[in-house]
């Protein structure tokens, strides 16, 4: 049976609910023994106006069912990203959305109006929620004064799509759910890692040279359904769903719990075809159950 | 690069502690060159790959070496003849061997040996004199096997060989490749500084994605272990900035070791 996998999230047609998470795909050029048919889109490494260094190692860490990092989004700057991988972007066949980092809500708005309009890029993932920054990062995450703040500075230098990656480290993620929501986002991604430490038992010291990190991996998977799941119930737009996937069940999970399209982030570095063995899966699952496209799918979403 | 199911095909002991383990991984085998390494994974097992560097070849085995350090190598230490890893490899950047010079020195300490039979292995291809100068603790941790037209041994305690370190022990050289704990490396790079030097790193995926395996350069900022190198030219490295010890410390339980760390 001929499944469907096409979703749109907003104005966004993806020929595939599975996406590359941000910080697991690099600008897309890195990871091998992919089959790229198999994605929906990718979101690119996280990306600030200027080069950054990143954090010193040790960075990362690894847990049980996952891993801590800490690489303080180590990234060339946008004009670097402009010249070396945006060309490159515009002749794929899957959308490109940008990861956005600032320390101002002021600097996202930025960082935005300079990317608009670049052939290559398909949309933003503004990332208000990276635990391994000093500036900015997840503080604008958990406040949603100033999540919609980014947003809005974001959604007035472009008509692109723009998503939100939502901080799992909030007491109601619906909350800043709905404040980027209303400030103009057009999806919101869930979740980014939550923040953990792992101690060195030789050195009587944390493992990471940053002290924290943002904790990823199947560990997490259960509570970012949960998270994904409460912002699917908090707004209208479209969720994406992030968290630990490393197999189509783990996907479905997210899909049945509220989501549109799903990302594939820690499992790559595992599988590099993690993303193809993913959608594969979901098309498997879909035709054995007699599912001829995405909106069949039965959704547990029961709204407030 | 591949990705292979590869059958346990041989194991063998090298020194108190340290043993050899061949994987059938013909594509691997046939291509990988010295200082290179694979990132292998089990399931069930630690959720992130491990990096070996490449240790010999034999036909369409590749062998690695390794010592049970924590939780990942304990798991690989336990499995039977037949049993299959999921193989990544051949990685990064192994050592340069097209030089003007007619001699090589392979300098390794403990673990860092693990390189160096395919280090000889294509110097000699190059038609160069290679002087090997191992070196650990003791002589009960000493590799009991080595390649080239000359051996060095060196023993912090005296036990075997150079009563001192492999960097003491070794003779000059114009071409000098070394592998082993970064603190060694950095007395290396202080003699030799145009030495080519694999480091070792906390590795995640292997392919140059995660940017979990930065070096700090001396000109500043970080590249990757994994896709600049493992191997470098000494004096690129920052090594006051370069973890001197890892702890490769897991917390998954597994029956070979008990609970938690190694």
């Amino acid at each position: 049976m001929k499944v469907d996998l096409s979703v749109e999230v907003g104005a966004l047609k993806l020929r595939g609910p599975v996406l590359a998470a941000s910080g697991t795909f690099g600008y897309g050029t890195e990871v091998p023994l992919l089959e790229r048919r198999a994605l929906g889109g990718m979101v690119s490494k996280g990306i600030f106006l200027k080069p950054r260094a990143g954090t010193p190692p040790p960075r990362i860490a690894e847990t049980p069912s996952g891993m801590l990092n800490a690489i303080g989004l180590q990234g060339p700057g946008v004009e670097a990203l402009i010249r070396d991988y945006a060309p490159q972007w515009a002749t794929w066949d899957f959308p490109v959305l940008v990861n956005i980092n600032g320390e101002s809500a002021a600097e996202y708005g930025e960082l935005a109006g300079r990317l608009d309009g670049v052939p290559g890029i398909g949309g933003f993932e503004i990332n208000i929620s990276c635990p391994n920054v000093e500036q900015g990062g997840m503080y604008f995450g958990n406040d949603p004064r100033a999540a919609a703040a980014v947003t809005e500075a974001v959604r007035r230098r472009t008509k692109l799509p723009v998503w939100v990656k939502l901080t799992p480290m909030v007491s109601d993620i619906g909350v800043i759910a709905r404040a980027v929501e209303a400030a103009g986002a057009d999806a919101v991604s869930a979740v980014n890692t939550f923040v953990g430490m792992s101690i060195d038992l030789n050195a009587y010291r944390p493992r990471l040279s940053f002290r924290t990190g943002g904790l990823s991996g199947p560990a997490i998977r259960p509570l970012a359904v949960h998270l994904a799941h409460q912002a699917a119930r908090a707004v209208d737009i479209p969720v994406v769903g992030v968290g630990g996937i490393t197999r189509a069940d783990d996907a479905l999970e997210f899909l049945v719990a509220g989501c549109r399209a799903v990302q594939v982030g820690t499992a790559t570095f595992v599988n590099p075809n993690a993303i193809a063995e993913v959608h594969d899966g979901v098309a498997a699952f879909m035709a054995a159950k007699g599912f001829a496209s995405l909106a069949d799918l039965p959704r547990f979403l029961p709204k407030d | 690069m591949f990705l292979i199911d590869a059958p346990l095909v041989a194991r063998r002991q090298v020194s108190k502690d340290m043993w050899v383990l061949g994987f059938a991984a013909p594509e691997i085998a046939a291509s990988v060159k010295a200082g290179q390494f694979v990132n292998i994974g089990m399931r069930p097992g630690p959720l992130l790959r491990r990096p070996f560097s490449v240790y010999r070849v034999e036909g369409e085995r590749i062998e690695v070496l390794l010592k049970a350090v924590g939780t990942g190598t304990a798991q690989l230490l336990a499995l039977r003849e037949g049993d299959v890893v999921s193989c990544l490899g051949p990685l990064g950047r192994g050592y340069d061997l097209a030089s003007a010079e007619k001699s090589v020195v392979l300098i390794s300490g403990g673990l860092g040996v693990a390189p160096m039979p395919l280090a000889a292995r294509d110097a000699g291809a190059a038609g160069l004199h290679v002087t090997w100068v191992h070196g650990a603790r003791t002589a009960a941790e000493l590799c009991s096997e080595s390649d080239g037209d000359e051996v060095i041994l060196a023993t912090d305690d005296g036990s075997a060989g150079f009563a001192g370190t492999v960097v003491g022990a070794s003779p000059d050289a114009g071409l000098v490749l070394a592998c082993g704990p970064n603190r060694m490396l950095a007395a290396v790079a202080q003699r030799w500084p145009a030495a080519q030097v694999a480091v070792e790193t906390y590795m995640g995926c292997g392919t140059g994605v995660c940017l979990g395996c930065a070096v700090p350069l001396a000109r500043g900022g970080y590249d990757r272990a994994c896709t600049e190198g493992p191997v470098y030219t000494a004096s690129d490295i920052d090594w006051a900035a370069l973890p001197s010890h890892l702890a490769y410390a897991l917390t998954l339980p597994s029956p070979a070791s008990g609970r938690g760390a190694a």
